[in-house]
């Protein structure tokens, strides 16, 4: 069977490493490359620019990404689709097309996706918990149809701003159906056949963490992970999509990585809430009934892929910031007895931080229990050093202080040899999700093009 | 045993949501993890460390188990007391490190 479209992962996350993507779109093994670029909590300082300023918004890191990119993607005919444009697609658009006329590359169709910002709707929105504190933005996760309508029209590159990560990946997909098709304008995810959305959703979803798919963030039961240099030059997979909605994931053959049923498996399942009914703008999918089938070195056929509905709603994250910050406080101890000193500087904070309330106050050993808690597994050998660990919410900057001087007064009156002393503020920011009817959330496209 | 010794895990996060996948190595293993790690099982063992209900997914056609907790990190990770940012990247610990009986 012969591939309707060849997609590769460029970026899992606004810090991934960029080398990976242009690997990908070097090979000529793809028509496409995606970028996901916007974590949940990714979008709030993107938020925070664009109040600084009104071009200000896209990802911070779109020139870095992109200067590799673009040239060898245009050789290639790989189009690029991501969400770069952040709180501010239009601006990310603009930026890009002016990237692309600096780096001698005339002519490219830049599109950007816009209606993803939904602040305008806080009171249509059927939220799960009050919003209490200040309302940073609201955003809606679009679908693939506008990304696909785009690429369909031509666009070389589509930047988006709060879309389904599934969608970026899913959009190539559609379009050349669309393509091949022709159908008429204006037509969504929904009109495409529908065993091919799922499979082309669901390659998505696979996709859309890159490295995690092929052999990072990976402990395999009996040892057998990656080795320090693998993982170092980990390779991004790509997926070729067939016309049933099957696809075969690989990576590139000199590319380092791990990919079989496991990492396959592992991927499929992670944040999915349901597996039987993944929630996606898109459609809703089962995946109960996929199998992944091991055909090659780092090659796995993935079939199953099943649509079971298509929501009346689009999910909205809404930030909050809460008056207040977190401080968060590190002592270090070393030597002889550095574990007898740590406990005793993590007493002595409890009696000097007496009158804090205890949900609003941690106070633990980094090298013993500050990530597990109270299922970390026992203290038994005598480390040469350890940190002892402060965070408390502050309703004040004044707050923050008393904790940060607390902690910085155990190197004068704490157990002897108090060093390292390090200390952050965090602003509170919550997040609030919610539903809102997909009729309420028109979307558009801009264009610019590269001179 | 651990459970580690016969699945991988891996944690992720939606807003205040803690999520948990469980792949065995082998149909033996996700049988052994299919009896042991029930609902109620996991809620206690998570509970030590994270508030809230815990609710189990079973997918035996791809040997995985799946527990999702709602309200574990309430207000999400931003809102953490840990130290540093993305604590539940470690938190498939609490049950990789579970030792639970070899199936008889």
């Amino acid at each position: 069977m012969k591939p309707i479209c060849r997609i590769g992962a460029g970026a899992g996350f606004a810090g991934d490493r960029v080398d990976p993507a242009v690997a990908l779109a070097a090979s000529g093994q793809v028509d496409s490359i995606a970028l996901e670029c916007l974590a949940e909590r990714t979008l709030v300082s993107a938020l925070n620019a664009r109040s600084a300023h009104p071009d200000g918004g896209a990802d911070p890191r779109l020139r870095r990404r992109l200067t590799p990119l673009i040239p060898v993607a245009a050789d290639h005919g790989c189009r690029i689709i991501s969400n770069l444009g952040a709180a501010n697609p239009a601006a990310a658009a603009r930026a890009t097309a002016a990237l692309a006329s600096e780096l001698g590359r005339p002519g490219l169709r830049v599109a950007a996706l816009l209606g993803d910002d939904v602040a305008h709707l806080v009171q249509q929105t059927a939220w799960d918990q009050p919003i209490e504190g200040r309302l940073l933005g609201a955003h809606a996760y679009l679908g693939s149809d506008g990304m696909a309508e785009a690429l369909a029209a031509g666009a070389d590159i589509v930047l988006a701003g709060r879309v389904a990560d599934s969608a970026l990946f899913a959009a190539p997909v559609l379009a050349a159906s669309m393509r091949a098709a022709s159908p008429a304008p204006g037509g969504t995810a929904w009109d495409a056949d529908l065993p091919l959305l799922a499979g082309a959703l669901t390659v998505g979803h696979l996709l859309e963490c890159t490295g995690q798919l092929t052999g990072g963030n990976f402990d395999p039961p009996g040892g057998g992970g990656l080795d320090a240099a693998s993982l170092a030059g980990l390779g991004y997979p790509l997926a070729h999509v067939m016309p049933d909605g099957s696809a075969e994931l690989s990576l590139l053959e000199d590319a380092p990585g791990l990919l079989d049923s496991m990492t396959c498996t592992l991927q499929l399942l992670y944040e999915v809430n349901d597996p039987a009914r993944y929630i996606t703008p898109d459609a809703v999918l089962d995946f109960t009934g996929i199998r992944f089938e091991q055909i090659g070195r780092n090659r796995v056929r993935m079939t199953g892929a099943r649509i079971v509905g298509r929501p009346a709603t689009l999910k909205v994250i809404a930030f909050v910031e809460r008056r207040g910050v977190i401080a968060d406080v590190e002592i270090g101890f070393a030597g002889h007895g550095a574990m007898i000193r740590a406990q005793c500087a993590a007493d002595v904070l409890r009696l000097r931080l007496q009158g804090w309330a205890e949900a609003d106050l941690a106070i633990d050993l980094v090298g013993v229990n500050s990530i597990l808690g109270a299922a970390s597994a026992p203290a038994n050998a005598a480390p040469a050093e350890l940190r002892v660990h402060v965070s408390a919410r502050c309703d004040d900057a004044a707050m923050a202080q008393e904790i940060e001087d607390e902690v910085y007064a155990l190197t004068l009156s704490g157990p002897a040899g108090g060093a390292g002393v390090r200390s952050e503020r965090r602003p509170r920011i919550e997040t609030v999700s919610g539903l809102v009817p997909r009729e309420l959330v028109p979307w558009s496209l801009v264009w610019e093009t590269s001179q | 045993m651990r459970v580690g010794d016969i699945c991988a895990g891996r944690s992720g996060d939606k807003g205040d949501m803690l999520d948990l996948t469980l792949v065995a190595r082998d149909a033996a293993g996700y049988r052994a993890i299919e009896r042991v790690l029930t609902e109620d099982f996991v809620r206690r063992a998570l509970n030590r460390v994270i508030p809230g209900e815990v609710r189990r997914y079973a997918v035996p056609g791809l040997l995985a188990l799946k527990f999702v907790a709602p309200t574990a990190l309430p207000g999400g990770i931003y809102a953490s007391l840990h130290a540093g940012l993305h604590w539940q990247k470690a938190a498939i610990w609490l049950l990789l490190d579970l030792v639970i009986e070899p199936e008889a």
